[in-house]
């Protein structure tokens, strides 16, 4: 599954990239993680739940960062387990200064499900990646404001 | 012999039972001390499994155990083997990896649903839980689903042992070099490319099984939902448990449908029967829904190229086949034989063509199991040929029932006339295929039907009407024919008739009812020929303790070949009740006559009834010297040759050209299934495989992704058909009995299946080809409304 998407928040590039290295914020604005720890450089230990569409389930496992250019790119790399299947992912994101007040976050990668998450999930999927991308982008807007 | 039942619509006994929820399947049984199993399987279609760490599902409260695939291997125990051995066409035999019953540490998964632990608790929901804590970590790699690819150089493979994932290949019919020249020098050449879509049976019971080991006696016991207990017990006992066989008892209770899906030994049926040796206590498995989708073998999956020559006149010349067919990640039991034995024997149909050969190649993917399902093999074939009939006849401009009509085998009773000798190993028995197709015809009205068409072509709702005409080979198997063919199995049935001493009559059969009515229409036949009422009948089936060794139902053999086991069985009851008789009427045994339940010695009014020579039989006090007492025999009857059904299908489908949208408008099917016992029996198989063919055609399919996952593993996204995807069905039959089994009768359980598929596919590209969409060639099954509006916007 293709994972693609792309928004420009009201903040400077610095301020974002800041944020988004930020476990304790990142924790915050990612939808469904209600824990995200650091287990080393980089890496990451999260739980997660997360509701796809007939299904729903108690995701847990890694995440890993990659190639990071500070300010302007990295790759997340997820690897999350859970009863009804497995998601795995790799995707990339990029920053790109708009101006000195507006940074454009985008990103660009793909995701591979097993199990009954693949099976039963399939037809949602688009539906639900979709709506979890708007949940995050507006997350993150409320917590550049606050 | 009376004639009170016999070719009458009795109401299904077995009805009351059903129809009221008191049927008694396997997840019905709670056995004292009962355990549950949970499996916990692959969530991926290859990887291997690096490690198992069962230590915390193992100290949760509840758990009895956890067992992995290393605790299996440590018994000894190498998995389940086919039933079936086809050889490749240089003579090799064919690649058969064994099935594990659980995948062990350091070796690979082969297909998502593939098991690598099993944890069993007191609840199933502890189970659940428990198997939540057991970690596995999985090293992924790539998946081929493809039967087509699978066998390409540089294919992920499924098995090392297989090189090229190929199991085997096969092939059949004339020489192929004789093929090639009939194809080369034919005025035209029928071509076509084509996918028969992987099918998932979806029986509404989904698999369960319990197994009981009774340590103070030693015996086993296993519950299973399947089609065909002895066979199940013989291969559980003798190549994978390795147990004795008289210490094993097999249950097929109440089963809930199977169409073939129900007829493999499965690997969990092995499994819980061991670990209840483990833990003696009962363990019970009962499969999910969502699990049924991953873990039953499934049906067709075949990628064909198939070409039909034609002479000038429209005659046949040759047919050369070319296909895939995929057999999942392990071969199931009957597996080899479905793309081989079943599917290029009838490849002659019902036509005269002179020159035929397939060229098969069985390769192994990761999926699940493909095996039997409804017609198996014989579908695929019925397709293939009925595809190209139409096809053939839109490209030459010959009208397609005159093209079957003039290439049909000539009318045969196997009496009169020989049979017929195909040019791929059978011999037909009887067949009179004109007839069928020339009701069909009659009964759409085919004039009104091509006007009213050409009036539709006009506006956006298209008409199209498609033909099929099939023949199938049924009533499996001769054990010497299918014996020599690879079978490890004799395919002959017993049936054993015990009269009581009141003269009512117990029967076991080795055939096993799940849905087909064998317990009225077994009954009917035996009433008949005792000239007793039907409730004095009951018939028992699917007990290996109560049954001879039988071989159960599948290739709509009960009848044909159980049912005449049992009339050999009545035929001994009678021929002793007569000397009983003999004795009480001091006549001869040859001046006797037996009809409506009573022995009359000829030309007098002397007589004696059933009930009287029972009674005698059991208290013989004034009784024929020098015979037994009791009146109880048992039969095994091998058939002298497969029964061949035949019949005509007709389609009517309205194609909105907007939308793409096939609306099933009429279909009509003529049968002839030999002699019918019960119609109304009859009408319901020819129903029920109606609808799974109609299925397949506009709803049904298995999708895989590249990397293995079935992303359609669930009802919201499986297509079944319903009642109000089908029109009422318009049925007809002729009755050509089979000259080689006592009761004439051919078998039903499977024709529906076989005919309707092409027809609605013809269909559609009629419809298509009326409204001026003629270069459409194929349209991928299932034809949904965006296929077939991508084939007429392409």
């Amino acid at each position: 599954m293709q994972l693609t998407g792309s928004h420009t928040l009201a903040a400077p590039i610095e301020k974002v990239w800041q944020m988004l290295m930020d476990t304790d914020i990142l924790a915050k604005i990612v939808p469904g993680v209600s824990r995200l720890e650091k287990t080393g450089e980089n890496q990451f230990e999260a739980i997660s739940e997360i509701k796809l569409g007939p299904v729903s389930g108690k995701f847990s496992g890694g995440l890993t960062l990659s190639d990071i250019i500070a300010p302007s790119t990295f790759t997340l790399n997820v690897s999350q387990n859970s009863k009804i299947g497995n998601a795995d992912a790799s995707i990339k994101i990029n920053l790109v200064a708009v101006d000195a007040q507006q940074t454009e976050i985008s990103f660009d990668g793909d995701a591979k499900l097993s199990g009954l998450l693949a099976r039963t999930g399939q037809r949602v999927l688009s539906g639900v990646a979709n709506t979890l991308t708007k949940q995050f982008f507006s997350n993150f807007e409320e917590e550049i404001a606050s | 012999m009376s004639n009170k039942y016999i070719g009458k619509a009795v109401k299904r006994v077995e009805d009351k039972r059903f129809i009221t929820g008191k049927g008694k399947y396997t997840d019905d049984m709670i056995l004292p001390g009962q355990t549950y199993a949970y499996i916990i399987r692959s969530p991926y279609a290859h990887a291997k499994v690096n490690s198992i760490d069962i230590s915390h599902a193992l100290s949760a409260e509840g758990v009895v155990a956890v067992f992995t695939g290393d605790d299996i291997a440590q018994s000894g125990i190498n998995g389940v083997p086919a039933g079936w051995q086809v050889n490749f066409k240089n003579g090799d035999i064919m690649k058969e990896p064994p099935h594990p019953l659980l995948v062990g540490t350091g070796s690979t998964v082969k297909h998502v649903g593939d098991a690598v632990a099993v944890v069993i608790a007191e609840s199933k929901e502890i189970a659940a839980d428990a198997a939540e804590m057991v970690e596995i970590d999985y090293e992924v790699f790539d998946a081929v689903v493809n039967p087509a690819d699978a066998v390409k150089e540089g294919a992920p493979l499924v098995h090392e042992a297989a090189p090229n994932n190929i199991a085997f290949d096969w092939e059949i019919g004339n020489p192929k070099a004789e093929v090639d020249e009939a194809i080369a020098n034919s005025h035209h050449v029928t071509s076509l490319e084509f996918v028969n879509q992987r099918m998932i049976p979806n029986p509404i019971e989904p698999r369960s099984a319990i197994g009981l080991y009774e340590p103070s006696t030693d015996r086993y016991t296993l519950y299973t939902s399947t089609q065909n207990p002895h066979l199940i017990r013989l291969l559980m006992c003798a190549f994978v448990l390795g147990i004795p066989e008289h210490k094993v008892r097999v249950v097929g209770p109440d089963v809930g449908g199977g169409f073939g899906s129900k007829i493999f030994h499965y690997t969990e049926e092995a499994l819980v029967t061991w670990c209840s040796k483990q833990i003696e206590r009962p363990v019970k498995w009962t499969s999910e829904r969502s699990e049924a989708f991953i873990t039953d073998a499934h049906g067709r999956d075949h990628v064909t190229h198939a070409e039909m020559g034609f002479d000038k006149e429209g005659n046949v010349t040759a047919l050369r086949i070319k296909t895939f067919a995929n057999l999942g990640a392990y071969l199931s039991t009957f597996a080899p034989a479905v793309p081989t034995y079943l599917h290029g024997t009838l490849l002659q149909g019902l036509y005269t063509t002179p020159k035929i050969h397939l060229d098969m190649t069985c390769a192994f993917t990761h999926t699940n199991a493909v095996d039997a399902y409804r017609g198996a093999g014989r579908p695929e074939a019925t397709y293939l040929l009925e595809r190209l009939m139409d096809l053939a006849a839109h490209e030459m401009g010959i009208d397609p029932v005159e093209l079957r009509m003039k290439n049909f085998i000539p009318p045969f009773d196997g009496v009169n006339q020989p049979g017929y000798q195909t040019q791929v190993a059978l011999q037909y028995d009887s067949g009179n295929y004109q007839e069928v197709l020339k009701r069909g015809v009659a009964m759409l009205g085919y004039e009104e039907f091509r006007k009213a068409q050409a009036e539709a072509a006009q506006s956006n709702k298209l008409l199209g009407v498609g033909f099929s005409t099939y023949v199938e080979a049924c009533g499996i198997a001769p054990s010497a024919v299918v014996g020599a063919l690879g079978a490890r199995a004799g395919l002959y049935e017993v049936g054993q008739v015990r009269v009581q001493p009141t003269g009512k009559v117990s029967v076991y059969t080795g055939a096993h009812s799940h849905g087909q009515g064998h317990e009225t229409t077994f009954a009917q036949v035996v009433a008949d020929k005792l000239g007793i009422p039907l409730e004095d009948v009951e018939i028992h089936h699917g007990d290996t303790e109560t049954v001879a060794f039988g071989m159960g139902t599948y290739g709509s053999r009960s009848l044909a070949v159980g049912g005449s086991a049992i009339v050999k069985s009545l035929e001994k009851i009678i021929e002793k009740g007569a000397k009983i008789a003999a004795h009480k009427l001091e006549a001869n045994v040859d001046d006797l006559t037996f009809a409506d339940g009573k022995y009359t010695v000829n030309g007098t009014d002397k007589s004696v009834a059933f009930g009287d020579i029972a009674l005698t039989a059991y208290i013989p006090h004034n009784y024929p010297a020098g015979l037994e007492p009791g009146l109880d025999f048992s039969s095994f009857y091998d058939p002298a040759n497969f029964t061949y059904p035949f019949g005509c299908h007709i389609a009517v489908v309205e194609v909105d050209k907007e939308t793409g949208k096939v609306s099933l408008k009429r279909f009509i099917a003529v049968d002839d299934v030999g002699n019918v016992i019960n119609p109304m029996i009859v009408d319901g198989q020819i129903h029920g495989g109606l609808a799974q063919g109609i299925g397949q055609a506009l709803l049904e399919g298995a999708i895989f992704d590249e990397n293995g996952q079935l992303i359609n593993g669930s009802y919201m996204d499986y297509c079944m058909p319903r009642a109000d995807d089908l029109p009422m069905f318009e049925l007809d039959r002729t009755e050509t009995p089979c000259p080689h089994n006592p009761l004439g009768v051919k078998g039903a359980g499977e024709a529906g299946c076989i005919g309707s598929t092409p027809a609605v596919v013809n269909a559609v590209l009629d419809a298509l080809w009326s409204g001026g969409f003629g270069h459409v060639k194929d349209i991928l099954m299932p034809t949904t409304p965006e296929r077939v509006w991508r084939a007429m916007n392409s």
